[in-house]
């Protein structure tokens, strides 16, 4: 095992405990394992960016390709984004509960996938791909966010004898934290949308084309569409409280899964990524 | 009644119940689409998906779900969609006009003013003072999120009026978009063009091996070549290996120059609409018919692909075409080049040794002669005339894109990248303060407009003032 690997397995070995310490610190209302599994996120962040430059400086290009390297990009974005969100506004750090969990399952199978190096193609040889890419966790890192706060969102509206609401005690409250996560999409359908464009302009810059229907391209917009509807039902038709919540929760794998199922489910051009089609 | 009718219609437009059920439509017909294979009925997988789903096949192919993207369902719903957006934005213009408005207005707000008209009223610890109070307020917005600043006996935080632009912005630059590509799809052509090495095409139907049009494609109005001046396999730069890559010149009317580079993925050529890229290579067997007389007839260049399947490696992309005196067909000759073999398969270069399998055949494809030449030999026809080799070649095949529509549509994106990303970012808010002094004691007068990606909401700023002020909310005016 190279240093780069135990780098990361320190790394969701942070992420893990991080996790329980959420998971603990909400259900028994400690507040001090709550920001100690912070404290721990931004600890297993600090591991898995080494390993990841480690591995940037041996591969010769950042975590673009094959599966290890793209679920790697994905969470390190999501726990930098829940770090920057806890960090500037501490009293969302309970929404880690739900956040973290994402963190650590996707780091997980990412370690069970080849960690061999892929090299850079000429069709790949562009700098559109670290706009491209760089945009697409950043919107994942901020539907996951959403989705943390819809979580605990519901389990707060659903607690009837009330033991969840003052376990949450510490979070804004329910109108606040449904206006956060109505934010967290937003800039995530934002930053969605630059990943569609530019994806588009690389794709006419490399294959002669902007837009090819590729089942990738197919989902990305499916997803861009998911989130547009979330947006005109808060917005337009006024949705509010645990249906919108629940809306949020059930689009955020859809994004995940166009991210990374995708690829592994079809014949795609993005086979780079992670899949088993035809061409990088 | 028609007049009625029209608004009717034009109301449902622009209802955003329908915008919203257009998007899960066109969401939901798209994740269909990819579970159902795309293509003709010929495509293998088509057929394939057919036979295997008998029950749905006929449903899928009435609504056109084998080519769900080009499908007349999909095309209405777009179209009443951009519809729909249209009026969405002029509804959100009218909006911003008046938010900006009351953003503006609200920078002007003085004492007496929010005194008079307000949406909070606060009671303030009597032992606070007038700034006392004003500093708590404030420090207990900032603790919120709400950042404000002193303006006279007045706290505010209040939007600049550019943040009410964003979204109709984005919505105008969504239609914009939508028409930009419909107008793109009608007047873009894409197709693929093999040019040997040193020749050249002009760009015209003709010279298109597959080729789709618009119907307002310009073909005539301007005219174009497009020429291949070298061909190199394992062009290397930035440490990749490009694969094959083709020096390519575009040519005016005149034979001028236009634009020359090398064209290889991510650096394609670009002149006017006109955009070339690499799409793939082959070989070029170039034979000469000479007549009994021994007076060259004619040239032509034989283009040969490459072709794993055949035993030779290669298999010509078509036939040449020999006829008598009169004009009259009588013979195909197909050329194809045998290739070195190496370890792991065939070299997919010209051979070391120059050479070209010629197949002459009857009309109905009855072997005549088979021969393989080399350069300057040649083969006696049937008909009494011979077959010349002349050479053999590299061609590059080439995927030549006009679509005049692609700097609208970068434009298209940009703006609307910049509306969404003030829609995502920028906070449209109201949030002003003053003390007001009244017999029962000092009231903190707040004024609150929370419209989008504000960092509290009322209730929580009601909740957390009143705590802070240690005073008793006694409700509401105004």
């Amino acid at each position: 095992m190279t240093f780069e690997i135990v780098v990361m397995w320190v790394a969701l070995t942070f992420y893990a405990a991080a996790t329980a310490m959420y998971a603990f610190g909400v259900t028994f209302s400690k507040d001090t394992l709550t920001k100690w599994a912070l404290a721990a996120s931004a600890a297993g962040l600090g591991f898995q960016v080494v390993s990841l430059g480690i591995r940037w400086a041996r591969v010769g290009h950042g975590p673009y390709l094959g599966f290890y390297e793209v679920a790697n990009a994905l969470v390190l974005c999501v726990v930098a984004f829940f770090v920057v969100v806890a960090w500037r506004n501490p009293r969302l750090s309970a929404t880690g509960i739900a956040v973290m969990p994402i963190a650590v399952l996707l780091l997980g199978g990412s370690m069970l996938a080849s960690k061999s190096g892929i090299a850079i193609t000429a069709k790949l040889a562009s700098y559109w791909l670290f706009v491209h890419v760089a945009f697409a966790n950043m919107a994942f890192a901020a539907f996951a966010v959403s989705f943390g706060c819809a979580v605990v969102y519901v389990v707060r509206q659903r607690s009837a004898s009330g033991k969840w609401v003052k376990r949450f005690e510490k979070l804004p409250a329910q109108d606040v934290l449904e206006n956060l996560m109505v934010r967290f999409v937003l800039v995530g359908f934002f930053f969605w949308a630059i990943m569609i464009a530019t994806g588009a302009i690389w794709a006419n810059e490399a294959w002669g084309s902007y837009w090819t229907w590729d089942p990738i391209e197919t989902w990305s917009l499916i997803v861009w569409l998911i989130y547009a509807v979330f947006l005109h039902v808060r917005y337009t038709l006024k949705w509010h409280g645990e249906r919108l919540a629940w809306f949020a929760i059930a689009a955020m794998p859809l994004a995940l899964f166009a991210l990374i199922g995708i690829p592994l489910a079809f014949n795609t051009t993005h086979a780079g990524i992670g899949g088993l089609g035809k061409d990088l | 009644m028609i007049r009625a009718a029209l608004r009717r219609v034009g109301r449902l437009l622009a209802s955003a119940r329908l915008a919203t059920l257009l998007l899960a439509f066109i969401g939901t017909w798209s994740v269909v689409a990819t579970l159902v294979p795309q293509g003709g009925d010929s495509e293998p997988l088509v057929a394939a998906w057919a036979s295997a789903h008998p029950l749905i096949e006929p449903v899928a192919r009435v609504l056109g779900l084998h080519q769900a993207f080009a499908a007349p369902v999909l095309t209405v719903c777009i179209l009443a969609l951009a519809v729909s957006t249209a009026l969405c934005a002029w509804q959100r213009t009218k909006a911003a006009i008046s938010r900006g408005r009351a953003l503006r207005g609200a920078l002007a707000a003085e004492k007496q003013g929010l005194a008079a008209r307000h949406d909070l009223e606060i009671a303030c610890d009597p032992d606070l003072s007038e700034p006392e109070v004003l500093s708590i307020a404030s420090e207990t917005l900032r603790r919120l999120g709400i950042k404000t600043k002193p303006q006279d006996d007045v706290i505010m935080a209040v939007s600049p009026a550019w943040s009410a632009w964003g979204s109709p912005v984005f919505h105008w630059a969504l239609f914009a978009l939508i028409v930009v590509l419909l107008l793109g799809n009608l007047s873009r052509s894409s197709g693929l063009m093999g040019v040997a090495v040193g020749q050249s095409k002009i760009d015209q139907p003709g010279s298109y091996g597959l080729v789709s049009a618009g119907p307002l494609r310009d073909w005539p109005g301007v005219q174009r070549t497009i020429r291949v001046d070298a061909l190199d396999l394992h062009f290397k730069t930035g440490g990749v290996d490009r694969g094959p890559t083709p020096t390519v010149s575009v040519l005016d009317a005149q034979g001028k120059v236009l634009k020359s580079q090398r064209v290889y993925p991510n650096n394609t050529l670009n002149v006017g609409s006109l955009t070339i890229y690499p799409a793939d290579y082959g070989l070029t067997a170039t034979v000469s018919l000479v007549d009994t007389s021994g007076v060259e007839a004619g040239r032509s260049v034989q283009f040969v692909d490459f072709y794993a399947k055949a035993d030779s490696g290669t298999a010509p992309v078509g036939f040449l075409k020999v006829s008598d005196a009169a004009g009259n067909a009588e013979l195909r000759v197909y050329v194809s080049v045998p290739l070195d073999r190496v370890a792991g398969g065939l070299a997919g270069r010209l051979p070391t040794t120059p050479a070209a399998r010629v197949l002459v055949t009857s009309l109905d494809d009855a072997p005549v002669v088979d021969q393989v030449l080399h350069p300057g030999e040649e083969l006696a026809l049937p008909t009494g005339s011979r077959l010349r080799l002349i050479d053999l070649g590299y061609y590059a095949r080439l995927q030549v894109v006009s679509d005049p529509s692609i700097p609208a549509l970068y434009a298209g994106l940009i703006v609307a990248m910049i509306g969404l990303g003030v829609a995502a970012f920028a906070r449209q808010q109201i949030v002003s303060a003053t003390v007001m002094t009244a017999p029962d004691g000092a009231k903190l007068a707040v004024r609150l407009r929370l419209w989008r990606n504000a960092a509290s909401s009322r209730s929580e700023i009601e909740t957390e003032l009143t705590r802070a002020l240690s005073g008793v909310e006694k409700g509401s005016t105004t």
